[in-house]
């Protein structure tokens, strides 16, 4: 790595699932923000360790949703009572009744998109690559080993202190990753 | 980051919740509404059929509801329900002999009530069509058998649902398990058929006319919506008095508050979904159901159902947190049973009183509601108390309390249950509410 790389952040391994649930209480309690546990398998109870609320998702499945029934109505609205009037089986020109169906499937669909785009967004992604995963123990984190990471963004974050915090949680290796 | 969520300090849970003043309420609620039963039905007595009716598809409700979570937890061979199976089994058993009881009444007013059971010279052509596409159900012997198999295969069904429920709680035996699956089995579908056919016969009859094949339907899917707001609260009432705290864990309420939300949206499709067939085809033999209901204040009941039984739980539920938070579920609950009542009314009393809801005789249903509801309650009351709070040897229970067990069953086939490979994790508290 050149000299001149600035520090990503401490990368520090762990063996098991209990050390590492341990370790992510310590890290949460000591009040840090730009960190993340990365593990192989999903461990029961690690979002409440990490102090992590309810995923925002939601707000955007909801909005998206809502946009989706409003489109619906309003494209079926338009179409059939101000566009092309077709008068079919002496039904009135527009009812909600009728347009509810596909104002539903659009629900769902901007719902899904709401979901699945905001998702992206919050998680910044796609990204084409992550400071990570350049480390060659990093590739660990699929196969058996647990690790935290706590970047040096944290305002939180000190050399000394934060290597020290997280050697006291257990972790036996504990590097410096590079940007 | 919250800071309050440490896993190791729980919070002084609070003392438990002493019920003690509220002891003899279905007493005093038994009193008040006989008194009103009897004044309603010496007023008018095919009025107080009707109120009588209303009342009784309610609590029906109940009974079925419970007996079908009962059925889809051995179905689905379930972990999580263990702690709020016992109470289940106790609203299932409220079917037979209370619930027959009083079906009583509607028995013997049947040929008021119906009146496809009056006699035929008077009536129009399309009515005795309507009569005779529809026999042997449309018989007098018809209606009678097959209430009476109705509340006879409930009776079997919840009784030996029940006894091997209580005889595991003794013996501990995988056998019970197994039996109560094979009832399990056998009885999902003689549930969905005597449920279609109670709905059929006993509300759907009141217009025998009508063609709907999502009748059934509609009426479990608001019973069981019913059902589910009312074992929260149970659960919840028996958590704060510290006699399930012990299996509960938090994703009972959870599910639970999940399940309401699901069913909220099943009974809204289905309703939506008989309307709108009917809507769209645009027949008079079909149409008339809804002409009715759209006659006077109807109109306004309909739409209260749109908006209080779809769209108000609907926004409320939406929420991960508003399921765990009790102050709010309390309130849908509470809001469950005012709105199953109103779709009830909706259902029965067009027929009596076409011109709109009888606010005049509100009192009526409401007495007969007393009636009922204080009367089962003391049932419930004192079969709860007759055996233990939830299943005590079920093999499933430890999943239920959030533990995970990896031991070879007899349930599992000797397999090793797929569980966490977590030793010494800690135990995830339950978060005090």
């Amino acid at each position: 790595m050149s000299a001149t790389a600035k520090p990503y952040g401490l990368l520090a391994e762990f063996d098991n699932t209990t050390d590492v649930l341990h370790a992510a209480e310590q890290v949460r309690d000591a009040g840090f923000r730009k960190w993340d546990v990365y593990m192989p398998f999903p461990i029961h109870g690690m979002d409440r360790a990490m102090g992590l609320k309810n995923s925002k998702v939601g707000w955007f499945a909801f909005i998206g949703g809502l946009t989706g029934y409003t489109t619906g109505m309003l494209m079926i609205w338009w179409m059939n009572a101000i566009d092309y009037p077709i008068l079919i089986g002496g039904k009135p020109m527009f009812s909600p009744h009728g347009a509810f169906p596909p104002s539903y499937e659009l629900t769902i669909l901007f719902g899904a998109f709401g979901s699945l785009f905001g998702m992206l967004f919050l998680n910044r992604l796609p990204r084409l690559h992550h400071p990570l995963l350049k480390h060659k123990r990093f590739a660990l984190a699929t196969h058996d080993r647990f690790f935290v990471v706590i970047e040096t963004a944290d305002p939180k974050y000190s050399e000394t202190e934060t290597r020290k915090l997280l050697e006291a949680a257990g972790s036996k290796r504990i590097e410096m990753v590079e940007d | 980051m919250s800071k309050d969520t440490s896993s190791n300090n729980v919070a002084a849970p609070p003392p438990p919740l002493d019920l003690a003043r509220w002891r003899m309420l279905p007493v005093r609620l038994v009193a008040v509404g006989a008194v009103i039963s009897v004044i309603g039905a010496l007023v008018d007595l095919k009025g107080f059929g009707y109120a009588w009716l209303l009342s009784f598809m309610f609590f029906l409700s109940l009974g079925l509801g419970g007996l079908f979570l009962v059925l889809v937890h051995h179905l689905f061979d379930a972990g999580w329900s263990v702690a709020t199976r016992r109470f289940c089994e106790h609203l299932a058993t409220l079917l037979f002999p209370w619930m027959a009881i009083l079906f009583i009444p509607i028995a013997l007013l049947a040929p008021q009530l119906f009146a496809w059971m009056g006699p035929e010279e008077g009536a129009s052509a399309s009515h005795i069509h309507a009569l005779h596409a529809k026999l042997p159900l449309f018989t007098w012997a018809g209606f009678y058998l097959v209430s009476a198999a109705c509340f006879g295969l409930w009776w079997l069904l919840s009784d030996r649902l029940k006894h091997w429920s209580l005889k595991q709680d003794e013996t501990g035996s995988a056998e019970c398990t197994f039996k109560m699956r094979m009832h399990s089995c056998w009885g999902i579908w003689v549930f969905a058929f005597t449920l279609t056919f109670g709905a059929i016969l006993w509300m759907k009859a009141l217009q025998h006319q009508w063609f709907s094949t999502m009748y059934g339907v509609y009426y479990f899917a608001g019973s069981v919506w019913l059902t589910l707001a009312t074992v929260y609260v149970i659960t919840m009432i028996l958590d704060r008095q510290r006699v399930l705290s012990v299996v509960l864990h938090e994703h009972q309420y959870y599910f639970l508050g999940t399940l309401l939300f699901a069913f909220t949206v099943f009974y809204a499709y289905v309703t939506f979904s008989q309307y709108f067939i009917i809507w769209n085809a645009n027949m008079p033999e079909e149409t008339f159901w809804y002409v009715v209901r759209e006659k006077g204040t109807w109109f306004y009941v309909g739409l209260v159902i749109i908006f209080g039984k779809f769209f108000i739980p609907f926004l409320a539920l939406l929420r991960i947190d508003v399921k765990s938070n009790f102050g709010v579920m309390v309130l849908i609950a509470a809001w469950a049973w005012v709105m199953h009542f109103v779709d009830m009314s909706f259902n029965i009393l067009p027929v009596y009183y076409p011109n709109g809801f009888p606010f005049h005789m509100v009192w009526l249903p409401l007495g007969i509601m007393a009636l009922m509801g204080g009367l089962l309650a003391m049932v419930f009351l004192k079969k709860f108390a007759s055996a233990a709070p939830f299943p005590q040897k079920d093999p499933r229970l430890v999943e239920a309390m959030g533990l995970y067990h990896p031991v070879p069953t007899q349930i599992s086939g000797g397999e090793l249950d797929q569980t966490d490979d977590m030793p010494d994790a800690t135990v995830q508290p339950k978060r005090s509410h």
